[in-house]
C-alpha cells in the first residue's frame, strides 16, 4: 500500500513536482498518467527513495520513505527510468546479483530465479550474456531483477516504452498477474491506451500536480465525455504529449 | 553486511575478468616496463664494455711515430683511416678518427704546441666512451712530454701544474646502480595507477552511463557497502599489476648484464617482497582516487581524460628524484607516491630500512583511501551525481 501526500520537489529554479497526493491500494493497478515532463518520474523516484522530497510525505506500507529508505527498498520492486544491464553478465546472473543484494542466497534464490524465468518466459535467454539483447529481452531481465525478492509493492516507470506488440502484451500479462496475487502496482505512462487497458485507478498528473484521480468510469462521468481520450484532454487542458 | 560486500565484490570481479580490456591492460601493460628496462640495459652495457681494446683509425700515422708507439704501448689498435671517415662518423659506423697534420713533426721539433685533431660526433652516446678514452690517452701523452721538456730545462713540473684535480668517486656501485635504476620505482608506482584504471572507470562512470546505477542503488544496501565492494575489486586488478611488474623486474634483472656496467644492485626475491610491501598500499589509494574521479565525471570518456591526467601525478616526484636526489626524511614516507618511490629506491640500494617507513607509507595511503571512499559514498547520495548533470 502506497500513500503519497502533498509531495513537492524542485531542482534549482525548476519545480518538478508541485503538489502530488494519491493512494495506491493492494490488489489494485494504479496508473500515473501525464504528458512528458509532468513529474511522474520524479514522483516515482521520491517513492523509491533515490530523491528526497522537499516537502510532503510518501509512505510504503506505512514506512516513511525519507526516514527508512532501506526498509522501503525491501518492500518495493522497481523498474526505474534507467534500466541498464551489464553486457558481460548473463540474464540469470543479473537476477542472481539482485537477489543476493536483497539478502537471498542458496537454493531459495535458485528456486526464485527459476520461477521468474518461467513467469517471464525467458528460458532461452537466461544463460546468454545480455550484450545484444533486444528491447523486449532487456525489459524482461530488468523486470525479473526488480521482482526477485517478491515485493508487495511494484513500481514501474513507463514499463512498455519502446517495446513491440508481443513484449507489451507480456508486460501487461505480468501486471495483471501481480494484481491477482494482491500486489500493489503503480505504473507511469504517457500513453493513454496503455493506462486505459490496465488500470483500475487513474491518477492524472500535469505540471507537477494531480489534476484528476479516479476509476476510468469516474473520470468519464466527471468530464462528461464518453471517450477516455477526450476526458484526459479535458482534465489536462491540452492534448500535448498524450499522443503515441 | 559481509555477505552483501562479498556479493558486490564477486559480481565486479566476474564482470571485469570477462572484460578483455581490463585484463589485457593489466597483463600487457605490466610487461612494458620490464621489457624497456631489459632492452635499455642490454644496449647501454654493450656500449660500455670495458674489456674491448680501443680501436682508433689514424690519418697520417707516419708523421708522428713516437705518438703512435705510445698509443700502441697503451693497448690501442691503430689502423689506417678510410678516406670517407667524416661521413662514417656522422653515420655512426666510426667512433673517432685521429688526424696527424703534415707539419706535426716540424712544430714538435721546434718546441711549439703541435696540433693533432680528434674528429668525432659528440652527439652520439655510443661513441662517447671511445672518445673519452682517446682524449685521456692523448692528454696523458701531452702531459708526459710537457713534464719531460720542463725537466730538460731544469724546471720543476709542479710549477706548470698549480692545481691538480683528483677525482674521488663516492658513489658505491650500489648507489650508482640505483641512480640508473630509478625507472623501477617509477614503473611500480605507475602500475598502481594503471592496473585498476579501466575497472575504476567502468564501475563508476560506466555504471551510470549504461543506466545500471539507478537499479543498483535501489537494492537495500548501504552506499558504503557498494563502494567498498567495487573498490576491493579495483584494488585486486591494480595490486595484481604491481605484483606482476615487481616479479618481472626481478626476473629481467637476473638476465640483464648489470655487471658489465660496473654496477651491483640488490634485486632478489627479498627485495621484490619489500618492493611490493612498499607499493601495494599505494594501489589501495590509487584505486580509491580513480573511483572518486570517475564518480564525478559525466561520462566514461570524461573519466578517461581526467584519469590520464591523474597518471601524471606519480611522474612528478619520480622526475624530481631522478634529477636531484634528496636526503629522505621521515615525514616524506607518509606522502603517497613520494614515500613509495623513496622506499623502493632505498630498497634497491640495499640500505637497511626499519619498519617505521613502511608503516608510515601504509598509514598515509590507507587514511587517504578511506577519505576518498567516504567521499564517493556521499556522492552516491547526491541526486545530481546519480541522475546526471546537464
Amino acid at each position: 500500500m502506497i500513500q503519497v501526500t502533498n509531495l513537492h520537489k524542485r531542482f534549482g529554479a525548476v519545480t518538478a513536482v508541485e503538489d502530488v497526493s494519491f493512494r495506491a491500494e493492494d490488489g489494485v493497478v494504479t496508473g500515473l498518467l501525464g504528458p512528458n515532463g509532468a513529474g511522474k518520474t520524479t514522483t516515482l523516484r521520491m517513492l523509491y527513495t533515490l530523491i528526497r522530497p522537499d516537502k510532503g510525505s510518501a509512505k510504503v506500507d506505512g514506512l516513511e520513505v525519507a526516514e527508512r529508505p532501506l526498509e522501503v527498498r525491501r518492500a518495493i520492486g522497481v523498474l526505474p527510468d534507467a534500466r541498464g544491464l551489464y553486457p558481460r553478465l548473463t540474464a540469470r546472473e543479473h537476477i542472481h546479483y539482485a537477489g543476493e543484494l536483497h539478502g537471498l542466497s542458496g537454493a531459495a534464490l535458485d528456486r526464485r530465479i527459476g520461477e521468474l524465468v518461467e513467469l517471464l518466459d525467458m528460458k532461452e535467454i537466461a544463460d546468454r550474456r545480455t550484450e545484444g539483447f533486444s528491447q523486449g529481452e532487456r525489459m524482461k531481465v530488468a523486470l525479473a531483477r526488480a521482482l526477485v525478492h517478491a515485493p508487495r509493492n511494484v513500481l514501474l516507470d513507463e514499463p512498455t516504452n519502446g517495446l513491440d506488440v508481443m513484449s507489451t502484451r507480456a508486460v501487461r500479462t505480468l501486471i495483471r498477474r501481480l494484481r491477482e496475487q494482491g500486489h500493489c502496482v503503480v505504473f507511469s505512462s504517457h500513453v493513454m491506451q496503455e493506462v486505459a487497458a490496465l488500470c483500475d485507478r487513474i491518477v492524472v498528473v500535469a505540471r507537477g500536480r494531480v489534476v484528476a484521480d479516479g476509476t476510468p468510469d469516474e473520470l468519464r462521468a466527471r468530464t462528461g465525455k464518453d471517450n477516455l481520450e477526450e476526458a484526459f484532454v479535458t482534465v489536462i487542458g491540452s492534448d500535448q504529449g498524450l499522443m503515441q | 553486511m559481509k555477505a552483501l560486500l562479498s556479493a558486490v565484490f564477486r559480481k565486479e570481479m566476474r564482470d571485469h575478468l570477462r572484460d578483455r580490456r581490463s585484463v589485457t591492460s593489466v597483463l600487457g601493460g605490466s610487461l612494458l616496463g620490464p621489457v624497456i628496462f631489459a632492452v635499455m640495459f642490454t644496449v647501454v652495457a654493450s656500449w660500455n664494455r670495458q674489456d674491448k681494446p680501443l680501436e682508433l683509425p689514424v690519418v697520417g700515422r707516419a708523421h708522428a711515430p713516437s705518438l703512435m708507439a705510445f698509443l700502441e704501448r697503451s693497448g690501442v689498435r691503430l689502423s689506417e683511416a678510410p678516406p670517407d671517415y667524416e661521413s662514417r662518423i656522422q653515420a655512426g659506423t666510426l667512433d673517432a678518427v685521429l688526424i696527424i697534420p703534415e707539419n706535426y713533426g716540424k712544430e714538435f721539433a721546434a718546441g711549439r704546441s703541435a696540433t693533432v685533431q680528434l674528429v668525432m660526433d659528440n652527439s652520439r652516446n655510443k661513441a662517447r666512451f671511445t672518445i673519452r678514452r682517446a682524449q685521456l690517452l692523448l692528454n696523458h701523452y701531452a702531459g708526459l712530454l710537457g713534464t719531460q721538456r720542463l725537466m730538460a730545462r731544469g724546471v720543476a713540473p709542479e710549477l706548470a701544474a698549480p692545481v691538480r684535480v683528483e677525482e674521488v668517486d663516492l658513489a658505491t656501485p650500489e648507489r650508482l646502480a640505483a641512480s640508473l635504476l630509478n625507472m623501477i620505482p617509477l614503473f611500480l608506482v605507475i602500475s598502481c595507477f594503471m592496473g585498476g584504471l579501466n575497472v575504476a572507470i567502468d564501475t563508476m562512470a560506466g555504471e551510470r552511463e549504461r543506466g545500471s546505477l539507478e537499479p543498483l542503488l535501489l537494492n537495500p544496501v548501504q552506499r558504503g557497502t557498494l563502494v567498498v565492494g567495487k573498490w576491493l575489486a579495483t584494488t585486486v586488478f591494480s595490486c595484481t599489476m604491481v605484483v606482476v611488474v615487481a616479479v618481472a623486474f626481478v626476473l629481467v634483472a637476473k638476465r640483464v648484464p648489470l655487471q658489465d656496467l660496473g654496477v651491483k644492485v640488490s634485486l632478489d626475491a627479498v627485495t621484490a617482497v619489500g618492493m611490493m610491501g612498499a607499493v601495494l598500499p599505494l594501489a589501495l589509494l590509487a584505486s580509491a582516487m580513480q573511483m572518486l574521479v570517475a564518480t564525478f565525471a559525466r561520462s566514461f570518456k570524461e573519466a578517461q581524460t581526467y584519469l590520464q591526467l591523474l597518471m601524471m601525478l606519480p611522474m612528478i616526484p619520480g622526475m624530481a628524484l631522478a634529477l636531484s636526489p634528496i636526503q629522505s626524511q621521515m615525514w616524506m614516507y607518509a606522502v603517497p607516491v613520494l614515500g613509495q618511490e623513496l622506499l623502493v629506491s632505498e630498497l634497491m640500494r640495499g640500505e637497511p630500512l626499519g619498519v617505521a617507513p613502511f608503516v608510515l607509507s601504509t598509514v598515509g595511503c590507507v587514511v587517504l583511501a578511506a577519505v576518498c571512499l567516504a567521499a564517493i559514498s556521499r556522492l552516491l547520495s547526491d541526486e545530481k551525481i546519480v541522475f546526471g548533470r546537464s
